[in-house]
């Protein structure tokens, strides 16, 4: 496949990755809103991906976990190609991806969507069920209400706390912020940080609040009209802020250098 | 200066959450009026409540004069309160000119009798109004095309095609410009105050603050269901609780410079096209 | 007051097979969000094959050989498909073949048609819309009334039951010393509804299979995400579904027979409604009520004080749709069906552009027919034409307007009595009728006019829910109100006459400007007279050009626009439910002209010309035909049963026949459906039929019209709030 020789080709010694895209391309009706995209998580990693509205950002977190159709490119998810049209089977190998519409079950309470999230060995599911609850210990006296009846903030650390339970390799949360107070984004955001580092799994937050999500990651890219124009470690995108603005406006990166 | 709508005290309650909070709103006639916010903030949801889409809990909103809020959704849009959809919901099945055709003429209860005579009724100001609509929008070129065969941002062209073959008293735009590409963003920019040369006012909903800051008169901030500041484009690039509460970073501060260089991009333009 | 009472609580056998039926409704509905229509089918199918198995012995699959017995297929040894299993050898077993196995033989029938179901229609049209589901429905229903009309020849039979299912069981006398008595087995079936549901309601709440089936049914997108897949969820939940309605229908069996399971839909419908479609315990408690209530109302409508016109059979269909009209009225926006505002891709309707050349085309191919063909043709040709004015009709409501109304033909029987009763004098029409229908003497053009005024009214009141409700629950509304309006109105002997309720002398000398226009050639003694078939050639191309043209201009364009969407439409301005209305008005008109037609052409007409499977029949067909432009009409009135294709084909007439050609409509329907999405055979012709493998690949693989529609909805609930 023309595909995995342009990794063998490109990219050396990326077989510890836990996601790895390649020259991607995708969008909705065979337009493509995302173009080209390079992209890569290790473990223990959290990378964030900024960028202004529309960018694409979503777009790329959609296509990783199978919901979306790549038009050109490839997706490895924890070291195979994701199946597009059945997200399921990408989830079940231990990628969770708290959606932008956080896709909670609001007939549900908040334990039974927390039981759907269980994944494994009795033993893992305990130990996945304790570990998020002790991460987000606020939920634990609203285990037998309807999950439609919690606070935005509930509602989000519900959805943080259902993915966590399965005790994902790899986490994609998009926006968690969406909505949210900030001092709430403020409180919530650095959990990511303690999800990469207790279990070592790789984490890729799109997040609209630019320092506070720098602040938690390790990596950035920065995403403007479908393509990435920007990328480094977080300590350099802090630094450089000229360039981070110039991508935020689009286009303009080689006058600011 | 008579005012085309003004809202007073608005709320709308989603199960217990106010999505919009007292919102007293103006929009004098002829002029453009932009709301922005982060996402979230109600933005959408005030459009739906002026429009008729979602019930208000409390307040009042006055329309030309009229207290709208009794009126069907259908009769505001007769009314000359016409709404673009931010997931654009054309008509599908309809060619580009016929999306326009169906807003742009109103039916009688015989109408359909002469339809199946095949006696089209043409009415010259409503197909003169049509082609202003596609060419202001630059969709001459695929009236014939069914919307599925156009690309995002052309589509989102053609809703805003439709709601002014409508012939719009206000014309209520929800984010024209999200999905667009660099350049369709600017086409629409360049054109959408020359709405207001047609007899219409404008009210603009974006956050792209760099379009919002350059082509509005009056500017309202929406954040939590609240409005959270007002004033004119220099004063909101100034407001320090606007600063703070919405723009708040490094992000919006950027995204206010941008809206400067527009402008002055803008003014470029106009001059040159002056010339 | 007792025997009122007593009526009341005798309703619980009925009340049971409901709570059953509607158990297995809201199953299915929670595990695809599908509201199968052919559910009360399904049970009808196991019923049969539970009776068949312990009569005879055999085993019927639910297909028939459709291969036909020609020389060279039988050379090639493709002669036949396997129908028909010999299980049980009547030499072996003394009386009855054994129970347990016969019931579980039954029992693996349904799941074969529950997984039918889901990876031959329902998986299929997963990413379609709406519109495209009810009608996979629709097919399920016809296809499995059509193979049981083929398999066990549709003949009422009667089961003396088994174990404590049996109506000679010594009934309860003096239950709760109210006098009267009850047939015992009532009870034990009210026994099996109880636990059906309570195991249920228990695999729902405390089961993982049961909380992710609830979870996917909310949010599909969140569902996959967690790694559950909705499409198993799905195929379990249809097999499970089958399996409930196969034991309502085996312990059912003894009360009734089995054909008339299908139409106990209704019935079942209503109690899922009750439920919310959601909730277990409410909806078996919905069906002991509608069960209840039609009892109760039968006991009323014998009361001297009840006025007769209300003839208690129509009192005991008219209770289900009740209860189903006030559930959709006042909770019609709680209900969580998927999707229903936007009503997602739908069949291109584009708009002719040479209707007068089509027309004049059309009506001398007619005509050169009609001359050609001796006059058992002429009465066939009519027969296509007939089906063709009809399907006119449902383009204009189900084409043009995307509103899934199942009542039409029961609105053109309705037109056709109607008519009969204004022009009606009296005097017998013929020296063999048996009866005389009287009423107003109307002249013949005067009774035509006042009869379609009638029956556009009668679909301006069908149309009145359409108002609040759309998509599936109109498709509900309406299946519903076939039964009602048949039994209430049309059987009924005091509003149509005497002949009402079996068969109804046509007039036998219809006349317009001084010409005999009846179908009945007097010197023959056929229905083959040309001035009928030229009467309604005139008629269908006058129709079809006003439908064509309907499409041409604005009001063609509103309709099409409050298909694709009514939030839309009625921001542009559009009074949707006036739009609605002129719709319903239009296509009932037109379905009335076709009734009226109808009853020009044969000497006497029963309710039973206008029965649910005729018109479900014809819906299949002008589907199959293309739901959204002239020629579809025209090709699908060809197809009908009876019609030109099937005689050319030498498909003659009975019961067996007319079976086998609606479960081909039925699959034609479904394949239909799910490839072409409804545009069918006219349209896809005019697009170049080189189209149709490209639609078949982008369909099949992949699912990404799924993630879209996904991604739209998350784009719009992220911004409204």
């Amino acid at each position: 496949m023309t595909d995995t020789e342009a990794i063998t080709e490109t990219e050396q010694g990326n077989s510890d990755r836990l996601l790895d895209i390649v020259n991607l391309s995708s969008g909705y009706s065979g337009v493509a809103v995302i173009r080209d995209i390079n992209m890569h998580v290790s473990p223990g990693e959290v990378v964030a991906l900024l960028g202004p509205n529309g960018a694409g950002k979503t777009t790329t977190l959609l296509t990783s976990s199978g919901l979306l159709k790549p038009l050109e490119g490839s997706i490895q998810v924890l070291g195979e190609s994701t199946n597009f049209g059945a997200p399921h089977r990408t989830a079940r190998r231990g990628l969770a991806h708290v959606p932008e519409d956080r896709s909670l079950f609001f007939g549900l309470t908040v334990a039974e969507n927390l039981r759907l999230g269980l994944r494994g060995k009795r033993k893992e599911q305990a130990a996945g069920y304790e570990a998020a609850l002790d991460l987000l210990p606020a939920l634990r006296p609203l285990m037998n209400r309807r999950s439609g009846l919690l606070s935005g903030g509930e509602q989000q650390m519900l959805a943080m706390a259902r993915a966590l339970v399965s005790n994902p390799k790899m986490l994609l949360v998009d926006e968690m912020s969406l909505g949210l107070a900030p001092i709430i984004v403020e409180r919530l955001l650095p959990i990511v940080r303690d999800i990469a580092n207790e279990t070592g799994a790789g984490v890729l937050i799109v997040e609209q609040h630019v320092h506070l999500a720098l602040e938690v990651a390790d990596r950035g890219y920065v995403m403007s009209h479908g393509e990435i124009v920007l990328e480094g470690t977080a300590a350099d995108l802090m630094e450089r802020q000229d360039l981070l603005e110039a991508s935020y406006l689009g286009g303009d990166i080689e006058e600011a250098e | 200066m008579s005012n085309i709508l003004e809202t007073k005290g608005l709320t709308v309650t989603f199960g217990g959450l106010n999505a919009c909070d007292k919102v007293d709103l103006i929009v004098p006639e002829g002029k453009f009026v932009g709301l922005i916010g982060p996402n979230g903030a109600g933005k959408t949801t005030f459009i739906d409540a002026i429009t008729g889409y979602v019930p208000t809990s409390a307040g009042t909103a006055v329309f030309n004069g009229k207290d709208i809020g009794e009126l069907k959704p259908h009769e505001r849009a007769q009314h000359g309160l016409v709404r673009t959809f931010q997931s654009l919901e054309l008509f599908e099945d309809l060619s580009v000119l016929d999306n326009l055709l169906v807003a742009g003429y109103q039916t009688r209860w015989y109408s359909f009798i002469l339809d199946m005579l095949y006696m089209p009724r043409k009415d010259d100001a409503i197909e003169e109004r049509i082609q202003w609509a596609l060419k202001i929008m630059g969709l001459e070129d695929v009236a014939e095309s069914m919307p599925s065969d156009l690309s995002h941002g052309r589509r989102k062209l053609v809703g805003v095609a439709r709601a002014l073959a409508a012939g719009p008293k206000l014309i209520l735009l929800d984010e024209p410009a999200a999905g667009l590409d660099t350049a369709e963003s600017q086409i629409l920019g360049g054109h959408l105050r020359e709405f207001l040369d047609h007899d219409m006012s404008v009210f603009l909903i974006d956050h792209d603050m760099g379009l919002v800051l350059s082509v509005c008169d009056y500017i309202y901030v929406l954040d939590f269901g609240k409005i959270i500041a007002e004033g004119t484009p220099q004063e909101i690039r100034e407001s320090a609780t606007v600063k703070k509460a919405y723009l708040g970073e490094e992000a919006g501060e950027i995204q206010a410079q941008a809206g400067q260089r527009m402008t002055s991009l803008q003014q470029d333009h106009a001059e040159i096209e002056d010339d | 007051m007792n025997q009122f009472i007593i009526a009341l609580i005798a309703g619980v056998g009925t009340g049971s097979l409901y709570a059953m039926l509607g158990t297995g409704l809201v199953v299915a509905f929670r595990g695809s969000g599908v509201i199968n229509l052919g559910h009360g089918a399904v049970a009808g199918y196991s019923a049969y094959v539970f009776n068949e198995l312990r009569t005879s012995g055999d085993l019927f699959l639910p297909w028939f050989d459709i291969i036909p017995e020609w020389g060279v297929l039988q050379t090639l040894r493709i002669s036949n498909i396997p129908t028909r299993i010999h299980v049980f050898d009547f030499e072996m077993y003394i009386g009855k073949p054994p129970l347990l196995p016969t019931f579980l033989i039954s029992i693996g029938v349904s799941v074969l048609l529950g997984l039918m179901m889901h990876l031959l229609v329902f998986r299929p049209l997963r990413n379609a819309p709406v519109l495209g589901k009810v009608i996979g429905s629709v097919g399920v229903l016809l296809y499995l009334d059509s193979v049981i009309a083929v398999n066990f020849g549709g003949q009422n039979r009667s089961s003396s039951g088994f174990w404590i299912f049996r109506p000679d069981l010594e009934p309860v006398s003096n239950f709760l010393g109210l006098g009267g008595t009850i047939p015992r087995a009532n009870f034990y079936m009210l026994l099996v509804a109880v636990l059906m549901g309570a195991f249920v309601f228990i695999l729902y709440r405390y089961t993982r299979f049961g909380v992710s089936t609830r979870a996917a049914d909310e949010n599909e997108k969140g569902a996959s995400l967690l790694g559950y897949s909705p499409q198993l969820i799905a195929g379990i939940n249809w097999v499970f579904s089958s399996v409930l309605a196969g034991i309502a229908g085996i312990v059912f069996l003894h009360k009734t027979q089995p054909s008339l399971y299908a139409t106990f839909v209704v019935g079942a419908l209503g109690a899922a409604l009750f439920g919310k479609l959601t909730s277990i315990p409410m909806t078996v408690l919905g069906g002991l009520i509608i069960g209840a209530m039609s009892s109760g109302g039968v006991s009323l409508a014998t009361q001297d004080w009840w006025p007769g016109w209300l003839e208690s059979e129509g009192v005991r269909t008219f209770m289900p749709l009740l209860v189903i009209i006030l559930v959709l009225y006042f909770q019609g926006d709680k209900l969580p069906i998927r999707g229903t505002l936007s009503a997602g891709k739908q069949p291109a309707a584009p708009a002719s552009r040479n209707v007068t050349v089509g027309v004049i085309a059309a009506m001398g191919f007619a005509l050169i027919l009609s001359n050609v063909f001796v006059s058992k043709w002429e009465a066939v040709l009519t027969t296509s034409i007939l089906a063709t004015l009809f399907m006119f009709s449902l383009i204009v409501i189900v084409g043009y307007l995307g509103q899934i109304s199942l009542a039409q033909y029961s609105i053109a029987g309705f037109a056709a009595f109607m008519m009969i009763r204004f022009i009606g004098d009296g005097t017998l029409q013929r020296p063999d009728d048996y009866y005389v229908i009287t009423g107003l003497g109307m002249p013949t053009i005067l009774s035509f006019v006042c009869a379609v005024i009638a029956g556009t009214l009668l679909g301006l009141l069908i149309g009145l829910p359409a108002l609040r409700i759309r998509g599936v629950q109109l498709a509900v509304v309406t299946i519903s109100s076939v039964l009602a309006i048949e039994e209430l109105l049309t059987k009924s002997r005091s509003l149509m006459g005497t002949g009402a309720a079996s068969i109804q002398p046509t007039p036998s000398n219809p006349s317009w400007f001084g010409q005999y226009i009846g179908g009945f050639n007097k010197e023959t003694f056929r229905t083959d007279y040309w001035k009928y078939s030229l009467f309604l050639i005139i008629i269908t191309a006058l129709v079809g050009a006003g439908v064509v043209n309907l499409r041409r201009g604005n009001t063609g364009r509103r309709f099409l626009a409050i298909r694709a969407n009514e939030r839309a439409a009625a921001a542009a301005g559009i009074n949707v439910k006036n739009a609605k209305m002129l719709g319903f008005g239009i296509s009932s008109a037109i379905a009335s002209i076709a009734g009226v037609m109808l009853a020009y052409k044969i000497p006497a007409v029963q309710a039973e010309n206008f029965a649910i499977f005729s018109g479900l029949g014809l819906l299949a067909f002008v589907y199959l035909g293309g739901i959204t432009t002239g020629y579809g009409a025209v090709v699908g009135g060809m197809l009908v049963a009876g019609g030109m294709m099937p005689e050319f084909l030498g498909v003659h007439f009975g019961d067996v026949e007319r079976g086998m050609i609606n479960a081909v409509g039925a699959v034609g329907l479904i394949v239909n459906a799910i490839v072409t999405g409804g545009e069918g055979v006219a349209l896809l012709q005019s697009n170049g039929l080189g189209k149709i493998p490209l639609r078949l690949l982008r369909r099949n693989p992949d699912e990404d019209e799924d993630s879209e529609a996904n991604e739209e909805e998350t784009v719009t609930e992220g911004a409204s709030i």
